[in-house]
């Protein structure tokens, strides 16, 4: 059998995922460029496929009005935390099963820092 | 791609494709489709008229509605899309579009597009739903508008110069980390589908998602395709293609080519490059380099397929 693959070019912004050390809050300004995978789905003031997230940290979970949330979500009673966000980044289904976002941040240290950056939008 | 003269010349065009990333021409030849580099095509001293006839010219991933900085302008991509296409020599007659026609699945979004699409100087344009196209709350706005020819359900089948084509459905039953699924329904219809064909016929599966498995952590695959796959080992042509990745990525299998293009509106990382998928943003002068369709030619001597990918730029 004959596999071969070949992937599109990619520019060097891969650079600017290179590791950081894992800090204890998360380092806000590289959670910022974290925050781009996010903007598929998400940005500060508009809903999109997800809801709008200024303020998100701290926040009832599934408060936004007009976003129409997985029934899932809206009645989970959940506040988002720094902690609760972190294991929603995880796997969101594995904390609210039956939510829709189908999205995870593997890396813990990508999830702190964004969660940091989160942080600062208020 | 083959350019005609009057509309724009090769120079222009190759330019316009530098600027975006156009798109993947597919060639038939031998029974073989074969995906051509349109810029590569264009830059051929035949213009890629000695790649053979067009088949098709894919589009996907047009998010008309994305507003973000990763591209302000999606639907002034498009239509640069749209024009490197009608500037074909020979232009195919199908057009298909991989999916996320829209962003948020809104009807504006959905009449934009048609809209844009109008220009296109095709006879037909077939469609599959991307994951944005399904994201309305009754799941209906797509379905309502793509739906005529499969009865509503999304997935259906049709020929064309002897080729024939199946457009799938694997955006509906999402799973978690985001993977493609087909459900058991769609895959006894398409076993029932691919059973009736002879081996010899040119076989096109298109979807939104990837067919195959290109990142499994970021859920570029589809859970249930391996059945569909052992099917269609058995043709002597087959082209597998999706969306959904926005770049181009290409395996080649046996008899079986996977091709996933470009999208005409931004580009995503690298697969397992960074944190996850999502738009990646470039310098404005690199946008049109990494946008941009895919077109099929059907080629005589021998008859196979060969496909093209254009960028804007
Ligand atoms: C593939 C699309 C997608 C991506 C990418 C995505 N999300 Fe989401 N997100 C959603 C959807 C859809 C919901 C709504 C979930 C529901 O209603 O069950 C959501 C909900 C949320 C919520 C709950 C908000 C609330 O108001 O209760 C948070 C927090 C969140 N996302 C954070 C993130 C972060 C941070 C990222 C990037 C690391 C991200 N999301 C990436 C689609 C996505």
């Amino acid at each position: 059998m004959l596999a071969l693959t070949t992937t599109g070019l990619l520019s060097g912004s891969a650079l600017l995922y290179a590791q950081a050390p894992a800090t204890r809050h998360g380092d806000a300004e590289r959670g910022r460029r974290v925050y781009q995978v996010c903007a598929g789905c998400h940005s500060l003031d508009e809903d999109d496929v997800g809801p709008r997230h200024r303020g998100v940290v701290g926040r009832q979970a599934g408060s936004v009005p007009g976003y129409a949330y997985s029934p899932a979500l809206r009645d989970s009673h959940l506040q988002w935390s720094p902690e609760n966000l972190d294991r929603w980044l995880q796997n969101p289904q594995a904390l609210v099963p039956g939510a829709k976002m189908f999205f995870a941040l593997a890396d813990a240290t990508d999830r702190a820092d964004v969660i940091a950056y989160l942080e600062q939008q208020r | 791609m083959i350019l005609s003269d009057s509309r724009l010349t090769r120079r222009e065009a190759l330019h316009c494709l530098a600027f975006g990333g156009a798109g993947t021409l597919f060639a038939l030849s031998g029974g073989v489709l074969t995906p051509v580099d349109l810029a590569r095509a264009a830059s051929l001293p035949g213009q890629g008229a000695e790649l053979g006839r067009p088949l098709f010219v894919q589009f996907s991933d047009t998010h008309i509605g994305f507003h973000k900085d990763a591209n302000p302008d999606v639907a002034g991509t498009l239509a640069a899309s749209i024009s490197l296409v009608n500037a074909l020599l020979v232009r195919p007659a199908l057009v298909l579009h991989t999916g996320d026609i829209t962003h948020l699945s809104k009807p504006e979004e959905f009449d934009r597009a048609r809209a844009l699409f109008s220009h296109l100087r095709a006879t037909e344009l077939h469609t599959v739903p991307g994951e944005h196209d399904v994201a309305d709350a009754t799941v209906s706005e797509y379905f309502h508008r793509f739906g005529a020819l499969s009865g509503g359900k999304g997935y259906y089948s049709f020929d064309h110069v002897g080729v024939h084509f199946v457009a799938l459905v694997n955006v509906l039953q999402a799973k978690d980390g985001g993977a493609g699924f087909l459900g058991e329904e769609q895959r006894a219809w398409v076993q029932h589908d691919l059973r009736a064909r002879a081996a010899s016929t040119p076989i096109v599966v298109f979807a939104h998602m990837p067919l195959w498995s290109i990142h499994d952590a970021w859920g570029w695959r589809t859970l249930d395709a391996e059945p569909l796959m052992a099917e269609l080992r058995r043709f002597g042509s087959v082209s597998v293609l999706n969306g959904h990745i926005h770049q181009i990525v290409q395996k080649v299998e046996g008899q079986i080519t996977f091709h996933t293009a470009r999208s005409t509106a931004y580009p995503q990382p690298a697969p397992g490059v960074g944190p996850g998928p999502g738009p990646l943003k470039v310098p404005a002068d690199r946008l049109a380099s990494v946008l941009g369709v895919s077109s099929v030619t059907l080629q005589r001597h021998p008859r196979q397929f060969a496909l093209h990918d254009v960028s804007l730029a």
